[in-house]
């Protein structure tokens, strides 16, 4: 289990050693919480890790509506910040969902993106902020909508030599993140529903985790629903919608049925928390 | 005060199983059956063998070359030579210089097997409901039955007849530290350190699965990471001490958290079916069926069908009753001990079973409870006399404070109160003998036991010594030797440690104050002070350091020594009660009655507990923060098992969830604000009136939240644990059947 520790203070310099290194030789290291267990159960055994802790990354800044985090700020830092809980609300539940709260001071949302972390709470949430993926490389820079950054589950678009500098949020939108599991205070989500109203249609975007062998968009039950406050019938329709095209599978951590009863439930409720339904006069159809 | 062992735990000080090593030591690492059930065909060790680092790779064939031939217990062989009945059984086992050189050899052992079928689903037993004809059948390995009254005539009687099924599945040890130790073999001396709550259990066991005379081994616990009974029976030792036999090493064996889900002996699922015959408000009559999934344990070892039919009528008056049970042997491990072995399922089935009844009557269930309850001058429905007990006093203050809840509780869907009882019996376990030794500074209790991580042994055995001997507790030093010099003591489990050994403590202490009295010249019993760093023997008037009292060949000796021994005379069962089976008679029995506040999700089937109270019988409570502690771990524990924690079986008899993040143990999350009270006036045969408090405190909780769940909801779970996805299906929720467990 031996291996040596870098890290660099320049992006470039970090890059430069990952492109140098054969496949497997090196593995990236930001918050930790992800790879170290593997090197120590042995599933990797890399001769470097290159950690990223020197690197200029732990930032979190706005630009008008616009937010971007750097990669290798804990989530706990995510989650405290007073404007992210009033201005993108969703965005701080989804990461307080993350673990516990010891783990969130070490974790990153570079690294829960780069790993591409299986049944990710934190997925669903940067699909409905159409959140984008800068990444520095060796020669160039450039950046990916998250939708085409994660794959699947340990799968992304990263190319050989490539880092996540930072994460950009568009446009601060009213959104929510809601979730259910056996084990309320930390554990793997049944099922997530992230939803979010943007300023320019098509407002509503709703995503869905717990799904393999990724995160998706509901676009379906997306386009029921209306600018500004949907009909409780409307919020019914789409509901029913997205619990009808999710597509689940059983396994151990609930049947099939029983997310899709989830599904119906959390989206409701996330839409309902962003925008709460009208209910018609008592006679009206 | 704070307790003696809890700052050089906080610090990481303590030396836990896991920490144990021993200079030049070898890494041992077991080679696991990958197959839940089939005839051996080939174990070959040849490649392993000419791995790096190997030492040794011990199967079968070489162990009966160590041991000698016909050595140790033919039916629990270290390694099967012909059969698999389980997936991750040990079929041989390895020694080298490092853990990965050993895990990589374990890896390179070749196996074949015939697979035969598995035996996993206690559904397909529960499908046929075996009538009292199938104690031939082979997939029974035991049959308990007690039974008295006219069944019959009740049941013809009853205004209604109550029928419901439960279901419980397994629950796992979760000690944080899994099972570990080191050993030496050395010219016919086997000794081997190691995490357990029973030094001489240990020898016990290890000598009849080796072979090797009890008087050629030593053991010598450790600090215990956390033992529930898992820890109550050899398991690494014996594979540990054989690779040392093979090596003339140390070896040191450590189960991965992995392996120790597997091995480190579960509860199993089970099945219950009750019928109560009603009349006139109460219970006249009762017909209890359980099947019991015992896993791959033998024949003549399953202790627990015969605990959980004592349970199963719950802490009830049952004039008229026909109580069955089964073990249903299948190809999972075997069953094991847990914190009050089946209790907590039992309760849970009895006391929803009862509130259940109360329900359908329209009646207050806590009130139906105090109809039928035990107290003080009652037989158990085995013709036990119960002695002195509190439970209804205890149900009687849980009543009134969960009429204070109800009248808090919010309006809102979805809130709900529940009340669970159980008891226990904690006088158990051969032995008990305690050594004092006071020197002029400082008062020793040796003894036989470890401390577990409760304090019943650190806390619990001192307390007595001071309220005996008045003397300060940082004067007090709790003495742990290996099993060839230590007093013997059966160990710790069955609640027993203050309760039985204790008692030994007391006569002790009593038998010192009394002796420095008389070399004080007064009749009356001396106390003990400090003076500087010296003691001081106190009676009336006189005063004198310790050190003048003490003869030279006593200081010489280290102190003035007395012994103290523990009795534990067994209750009487009425045995013409008895059609089957062994039952336990133990003693000195208490009682809980826990509630509980709830909320139910109504639409997804997620619980919280919001609010948790406990009352508790434990006798005379001797330190009352230990009792806080010891209600409050039980609770959170019995939460766990109440909402979430369940091992997973899939068809191919593999354990599904065999890691922290599947088989999920409450977090401080999930534990609400608990509310301790004890509930005095019922004494127990412990020193000064004190009854067992280890393993009380967990038995009630599945029923309280199960009960608080059918008020919120109006709907009974009939299986624990009570996860979202559960309670979704029992207030049918789901749009169709789900075949998940979530």
């Amino acid at each position: 289990m031996g291996f040596t520790l870098v890290a660099p203070d320049q992006p470039k310099e970090a890059c430069a050693l990952l492109a140098r290194s054969a496949p497997g030789e090196i593995s990236v290291l930001a918050g930790g919480t992800d790879v170290l267990p593997d090197v120590e159960a042995g599933r990797v055994r890399p001769s470097r890790l290159l950690s990223l802790r020197r690197l200029p990354w732990r930032t979190l800044g706005w630009n008008g509506g616009s937010l971007t985090i750097g990669s290798t700020l804990p989530l706990r830092e995510i989650e405290a910040d007073p404007g992210v809980r009033e201005r993108i609300p969703g965005l701080a539940q989804a990461v307080h969902a993350v673990g516990s709260l010891a783990l969130r001071h070490r974790a990153t949302l570079g690294g829960n993106l780069g790993r591409a972390a299986p049944t990710s709470d934190l997925l669903p949430i940067l699909l409905t902020l159409d959140a984008v993926v800068n990444l520095v490389g060796v020669d160039a820079s450039r950046s990916v909508p998250v939708d085409q950054f994660v794959v699947a589950s340990r799968s992304t678009t990263l190319r050989p030599g490539e880092l996540i500098a930072s994460i950009t949020i568009p446009e601060a939108r009213p959104s929510q993140y809601v979730w259910q599991r056996v084990r309320p205070s930390n554990d793997i989500s049944q099922v997530g529903v992230a939803a979010a109203r943007a300023s320019r249609p098509p407002y509503w975007r709703i995503a869905l985790g717990g799904v393999v062998p990724r995160s998706i968009r509901l676009e379906g039950a997306e386009r029921l629903l209306p600018a500004v406050r949907p009909l409780v019938s409307e919020l019914e329709a789409a509901a029913a919608l997205a619990a009808r095209l999710a597509p689940f599978a059983t396994d151990k951590r609930a049947s099939e049925a029983y997310r899709r009863q989830l599904v119906g439930i959390l989206v409701r409720r996330a839409v309902a928390s962003i925008s709460p339904p009208i209910v018609p006069p008592v006679g009206v159809a | 005060m704070i307790r003696s062992d809890l700052l050089a735990k906080a610090s990481g000080a303590t030396e836990f199983g896991t920490d144990l090593a021993e200079p030049e030591m070898l890494w041992a690492a077991l080679v696991l059956a990958p197959i839940a059930h089939g005839r051996i065909r080939r174990v070959d060790l040849s490649k392993a063998r000419a791995m790096p680092g190997v030492h040794a790779v011990v199967g079968a064939e070489e162990t009966a070359r160590l041991l000698g031939p016909g050595a140790g217990d033919p039916e629990r062989p270290l390694f099967p030579s012909t059969e698999v009945r389980y997936r991750g059984q040990p079929l041989a086992a390895v020694a080298a210089s490092s853990l990965a050189e050993a895990r990589a050899a374990a890896r390179a052992v070749q196996m074949e097997f015939d697979p035969l079928p598995i035996a996993g689903d206690l559904e397909e037993v529960v499908a046929e409901w075996p009538g009292s004809e199938a104690g031939s059948d082979p997939r029974m390995i035991a049959h308990v039955r007690a039974s008295n009254g006219d069944l019959g005539e009740e049941f013809r009687l009853a205004e209604f007849v109550h029928a419901e099924t439960y279901r419980t599945n397994g629950v796992a040890q979760v000690a944080l530290e899994p099972h570990a130790c080191v050993a030496k073999v050395d010219v016919g001396r086997w000794f081997v350190r190691t995490s357990t709550q029973t030094p001489f259990g240990i020898r016990e066991d290890a000598s009849s699965i080796l072979g090797v005379p009890e008087a050629s081994l030593v053991v010598e616990g450790s600090w215990v990471g956390g033992g529930f009974g898992g820890k109550t029976a050899a398991l690494v030792e014996p594979y540990a001490l054989l690779l040392s036999a093979a090596t003339g090493r140390w070896v040191r064996l450590s189960l991965s958290y992995t392996e120790e889900f597997v091995l480190g002996r579960s509860t199993l699922p089970a099945v219950v079916r009750l019928e109560s015959a009603v009349r006139a408000g109460r219970v006249t009559a009762r017909r209890v069926r359980l099947l019991l999934d015992t896993g791959a344990s033998l024949p003549g070892r399953d202790f627990a069908t015969g605990y959980a039919i004592g349970f199963l009528l719950g802490p009830y008056r049952s004039d008229a009753f026909d109580i069955e049970g089964y073990a249903v042997r299948t190809n999972k491990p075997p069953f094991g001990p847990h914190r009050a072995p089946f209790a907590p399922q039992c309760s849970f089935v009895a006391d929803s079973h009862m509130d259940s009844i109360a329900r359908r009557l329209g009646v207050d269930p806590v009130a139906f409870r105090l109809a039928h309850v035990w107290r003080a001058g009652d037989v158990t429905p085995l013709g036990q006399a119960v002695g002195p007990f509190g439970l209804a006093e205890c149900l009687e203050k849980a009543g009134a404070l969960l009429a204070i809840w109800r009248r808090e509780l919010p309006t809102a869907d979805g809130f709900g109160l529940g009340v669970g009882c159980g008891y226990w019996s904690t006088n158990a376990g051969a032995g008990g003998e305690a050594l004092l030794r006071l020197s002029p500074n400082e008062l020793t209790i040796d003894q036989g036991e470890r401390e577990i991580g409760s304090g019943s042994v650190v806390r619990g055995l001192v307390a007595v010594a001071e309220r005996v001997l008045k003397i300060p507790s940082d004067a007090v030093r709790v003495g742990y030797s290996d099993t060839s010099r230590a007093p013997f003591d059966s160990g710790v489990f069955g609640s027993r440690t203050v309760g039985a050994l204790g008692q030994a403590v007391e006569k002790a202490a009593r038998r010192l104050a009394t002796e420095l009295g008389r070399r004080l010249g007064t009749s009356d019993p001396a106390t003990l002070a400090r003076d500087d760093d010296q003691l001081v023997a106190i009676s009336g008037a006189v005063r004198r350091p310790v050190r003048e009292l003490l003869t030279s060949e006593e200081l010489r000796a280290g102190g003035l020594e007395f012994p103290g021994q523990h009795a534990a005379p067994p209750g009487r069962i009425d045995d013409s009660r008895v059609g089957a089976g062994t039952f336990y008679p133990y003693t000195d029995f208490t009682g809980a009655a826990h509630v509980a506040l709830v909320h139910v999700d109504r639409a997804t089937g997620a619980v919280r507990v919001l609010r948790y109270a406990a009352f508790h019988d434990a006798g005379v409570v001797i330190d009352p923060a230990t009792f806080r502690a010891q209600v409050e771990g039980g609770v959170a524990m019995g939460l766990g098992s109440a909402l979430t924690e369940e091992t997973l079986w899939g068809p191919d008899g593999r354990l599904l969830n065999p890691s922290l993040l599947d088989y999920r143990i409450p977090t401080l999350g999930e534990v609400p604000p608990i509310e301790v009270h004890a509930v005095p006036g019922h004494p127990g045969a412990g020193p000064f009136g004190a009854k067992g408090l280890g393993e009380p405190p967990i038995i009630p909780v599945p029923a309280a939240v199960a009960n608080a769940v059918a008020d919120a909801t109006g709907a009974r779970v009939r299986e624990m644990p009570l996860t979202p996805e559960r309670v979704a299906r029992t207030l049918n929720l789901l749009a169709s059947g789900g075949t998940g467990r979530g």
